[in-house]
């Protein structure tokens, strides 16, 4: 320690201003604890500034655009539809900024002292927290780090910031490229190629496997491949990127396919083959933290870390790297430091996917159900014979319920089609309830909606959905 | 080639240990018989050793986990080999552009697995768990009464008051382990204490061993304690004698050995004591032999070794075979083999104080002999109120089998041989 430099105790000290870190701020100050948060930029983290947040604002204005553009089927006339990306920009932003000044007004209302700096653990205790000019040290008793994670990058193909993007730039774009390629056809790279083709760009995704969303349920993507295709989006599976070269405006990118070189030129290249856990400079060495090979640090059931008072919550603990679940994380980690007896102890884990149609699943498919020693039966629901998704237009896709078939115990939910985001969280708490097909089958679904498909195909298990006709 | 690490078999009749201690964690790199964990058996803790030198992939144990003999604790990677992908990750987003990073060879961002858990799920609902955690109940060890075997908030609460029948672990069919004795520490009822008043401490390792077996013994056989003086004047005497001639042997001689050969003595006379019952085969198990439990105090609690075949033994054996062993018991390094397979045990809380008590029999075993302190106080001899050092003992009996006669008289002989110690030679075999 630097002589004169007095560190300022705290008693909980959280890392980081996600939607891992701030709810668990928020949950420990409820517990009566006495939170300080500490955050090198926006609060809020990825998902409010530079993920989740921004790129649904965009997808819901591109698919408004998708819309008008094909109101003529519906009645509705429209020309010259023309797309003000700058406009859209501002508007993605005013809805970001509403929701971090909401976060800021909570923490406030909750009484966590909010720091802004870049936080450096100085020892077991001690973190060193600085700003551009002057920095701060503070002794702890407890800590959550909450740093969550950022882009991957390719290293044949490194950001530039101007040309080559990750999906943090891509979100700020002001105008919309002639030519979009997408190297990696994850969700991120799936959801804004989708986005930016509906506003006007030609749109290339370049992906390694040979399909899109290679964890996810053939039929299901069977489904969005469909549609991609439709919407004039080239998906080029097998693709392994070897290099680029910026000339003027353009960027060419050199892959292999299918064992053949190929280029692909665009105005601007989205590199979304991942993310990396934002653990290297934190000095977690001064702790007493080791994180695995892959930059993820090892907690228990409790979140807890090999160092006793230290918690660790969301992207950094690996896993789903995903909002809800750092946030269920942070949850957890404040009310154990409060002193209750929680655990990270859920059923499912909800994954959604905004593609076009929206795909959502939470726990097993029927292949992961034998594997794990059950008699799974499927049962599946199209929305083609639902009012609700017909009367919107938007009826491509269906809900697959697998049960266990002597307990008819729900065991996993798949879901693709209109608002499959929202679907999914009657499927979960059906889970999480332990209820069985007949449970949801005995539920009253409200007419015309959605949720009526998972009502029928949870009747489908029992041979006894009535808009279908049931598998003998 | 990934390795497995089996809980090992670590001795007779032992079938599951408890992890105590894990000394290393999942990505850890281990060096070959660095220490894995500490294993808690019936009595013992027994430290296991990584099999092979190289990384730590998978743990999947936690503390306080009771294992079967071969349960897989943890998987290693041997030094030099690759550490491969799990085998059956689950669906995660960020899975999805796996392929891509692999292809890139840039900086490795893949999530260790979420298990989906090969084990069927509890039907409970979020807040029924929840309840059984702040309970500190496994919720996979209450009986569901709700519909689908769903588990019900009245079932765990049920099960935690203990008013629902718990899995009792399986009892082997030898003459059994030796389960936690004696009074010697009972256990005190919790004060209702005011909020933030109270610590809650996980009933973990021996304590959670002592509580089952005590309850077990408890609620199990019948007990009645009957109770005697012995006037110890003349054992005194004996053992003082005794005592300078092990000095030069350079044996430490308490009165324990002479009241192990007084009670293998009686036992002799009153077999019906040094047995157990088979509830099941419903048949008396009658001991030929006298493996003599003696509770011993450790930090962390009540341990009883075993000395084994005790009755083909000296009063000077004895003593010194004591010594070693709960030096050893204490420092909690005694093997579970010397823990188990006692068929009497003795309880002698007189160092500590204490006069009569009512010890809790080391069940399956029939009887426990509860010692007390040596003291002077009254005592009529020959018409006359006089003052004689006196020694308390209590036996403690499983009613099921003892009758009340035999009770009383197999602590009489107890006590006549005390009295007097030169009847122990005559009754010498």
């Amino acid at each position: 320690m630097v002589v004169g430099d007095f560190a300022t105790e705290v008693d909980v000290m959280v890392i980081g201003g996600g939607p891992g870190g701030y709810v668990a701020a928020i949950r420990a100050a409820q517990l009566g604890r006495k939170v300080t948060l500490v955050d090198k930029s926006e609060l809020g983290g990825v998902c409010l500034n530079r993920g989740c947040i921004p790129s649904k604002a965009l997808i819901s204005a591109a698919d408004r655009v998708q819309q008008i553009r094909s109101a003529s089927k519906l009645g509705i006339n429209v020309e010259n539809v023309a797309v003000d990306l700058e406009q859209m920009m501002n508007w993605k932003d005013e809805v970001v900024k509403k929701l971090t000044g909401g976060v800021r007004t909570l923490l406030k209302g909750n009484k966590v002292e909010v720091v802004s700096g870049e936080a450096y653990f100085s020892g077991p205790n001690t973190v060193r927290v600085s700003t551009e000019n002057s920095s701060q040290t503070y002794q702890f008793n407890d800590c959550i780090i909450a740093t969550g994670s950022r882009p991957t990058e390719l290293k044949s193909l490194p950001f530039d910031g101007k040309r080559i993007l990750s999906s943090t730039e891509l979100l700020q774009l002001k105008e919309v490229p002639k030519h979009l390629l997408v190297v990696g056809g994850g969700y991120i790279g799936l959801e804004l190629g989708t986005a930016y083709r509906k506003l006007g760009s030609e749109v290339t995704i370049l992906e390694g496997a040979d399909s899109i969303l290679p964890e996810v349920d053939p039929a299901i993507t069977r489904m969005v491949n469909r549609n991609l295709k439709k919407l004039g989006v080239k998906v080029v599976t097998k693709a392994m990127v070897q290099g680029g070269q910026t000339t003027g405006d353009e960027v060419t990118v050199t892959a292999e396919v299918k064992g053949k070189e190929e280029t692909f030129t665009a105005d601007v290249v989205l590199v979304a083959i991942g993310r990396t856990p934002n653990t290297d400079e934190l000095g977690l060495d001064q702790v007493g933290i080791t994180p695995d090979e892959r930059g993820f640090i090892p907690v228990d059931d409790q979140l807890r870390t090999a160092v006793d008072h230290v918690y660790a919550i969301g992207d950094i603990t690996g896993g789903a790297l995903l909002a809800h679940k750092a946030s269920y994380e942070g949850k957890v980690a404040a009310e154990v430091i409060a002193g209750q007896k929680s655990a990270v102890d859920y059923q499912v884990m909800p994954y959604v996917i905004f593609s076009d149609p929206e795909i959502a699943y939470a726990g097993l498919t029927e292949k992961e159900a034998k594997e794990a020693g059950y008699d799974p039966v499927t049962s599946r629901f199209s929305f083609h014979a639902n009012g609700r998704a017909l009367s919107m237009e938007a009826a491509d896709g269906f809900v697959q319920v697998v049960a266990d078939k002597e307990s008819k115990q729900i065991l996993g939910v798949q879901i693709v089609g209109p608002e499959a985001s929202s679907l999914i969280s009657e499927a979960v708490l059906a889970i999480e309830m332990g209820a069985n097909v007949e449970d949801l089958s005995l539920t009253i679904h409200p007419h015309p909606t959605l949720p009526e498909a998972l009502m029928e195909a949870a009747e489908g298990v029992l041979g006894q959905a009535i808009h279908m006709v049931n598998k003998k | 080639m990934a390795y497995e690490l089996k809980l090992p078999d670590i001795g007779e009749g032992i079938q599951e240990g408890e992890i105590v201690t894990l000394y290393v964690k999942q990505g850890d790199t281990v060096k070959e018989d660095d220490v894995f964990a500490e294993v808690q058996t019936d009595k013992a803790v027994v430290e296991i050793p990584c099999p092979v030198t190289g990384t730590v992939k998978e743990i999947l144990v936690k503390e306080g986990d009771v294992i079967d003999v071969g349960t897989v604790m943890a998987v290693f990677v041997p030094e030099g080999e690759e550490v491969t992908a799990p085998s059956s990750p689950a669906p995660s987003t960020e899975k999805k552009t796996e392929t891509e990073v692999k292809q890139s060879q840039s900086v490795a961002t893949q999530e260790k697995p979420v298990t989906v858990g090969n084990k069927k799920r509890v039907l409970a609902m979020p807040s029924v768990r929840k309840l059984a955690r702040e309970l500190g109940i496994d919720i996979t060890q209450v009986t569901p009464s709700g519909p689908n075997g769903r588990i019900t908030a009245e079932d765990v609460r049920n099960f935690a008051s203990g008013s629902v029948q718990k899995e009792v672990p399986a009892t082997t069919e030898e003459p059994q382990e030796v389960p936690a004795v004696s009074s010697s520490m009972p256990a005190q009822p919790t004060p209702v204490a005011a909020a933030g008043d109270e610590e809650r401490i996980p009933l973990r390792g021996l304590r959670r061993t002592i509580a089952r077996r005590m309850a077990e013994s408890k609620f199990t056989a019948p007990h009645v304690t009957v109770m005697e003086e012995v006037d110890a004047t003349k054992l005194i005497e004996i053992r003082s004698w005794g005592k300078k001639v092990g000095e030069e042997r350079g044996i430490k001689l308490t009165y324990l050995p002479f009241i192990i050969k007084a009670v293998i003595a009686a036992l002799r006379q009153y077999p019906t004591l040094n047995a157990s019952i088979d509830m099941e085969k419903e048949e008396i198990i009658i001991k030929k032999y006298v493996h003599m439990g003696i509770a011993t105090a450790t930090e962390d609690g009540l341990i009883v070794p075993v000395i084994k075949n005790a009755d083909r033994k000296s009063i000077f054996q004895l003593a010194e075979e004591l010594t070693e062993l709960t030096t050893r018991t204490r420092e909690r390094k005694a093997q579970p083999h010397e823990l188990t397979g006692s068929t009497f045990t003795i309880t002698n809380i007189g160092s500590f104080g204490g006069t009569y008590f009512t010890p809790i029999i080391n069940y399956p075993e029939v009887a426990i002999l509860g010692v007390g302190k040596i003291a002077d106080r009254p005592a009529v001899v020959d018409g006359q109120v006089v003052v004689r050092p006196q020694m308390h003992v209590s036996l403690s009996m499983d009613h099921r089998l003892i009758d009340g006669d035999v009770a009383a008289r197999f602590l009489s002989k107890v006590k006549e041989l005390l009295e007097n110690p030169n009847l122990l030679m005559m009754e010498m075999s």
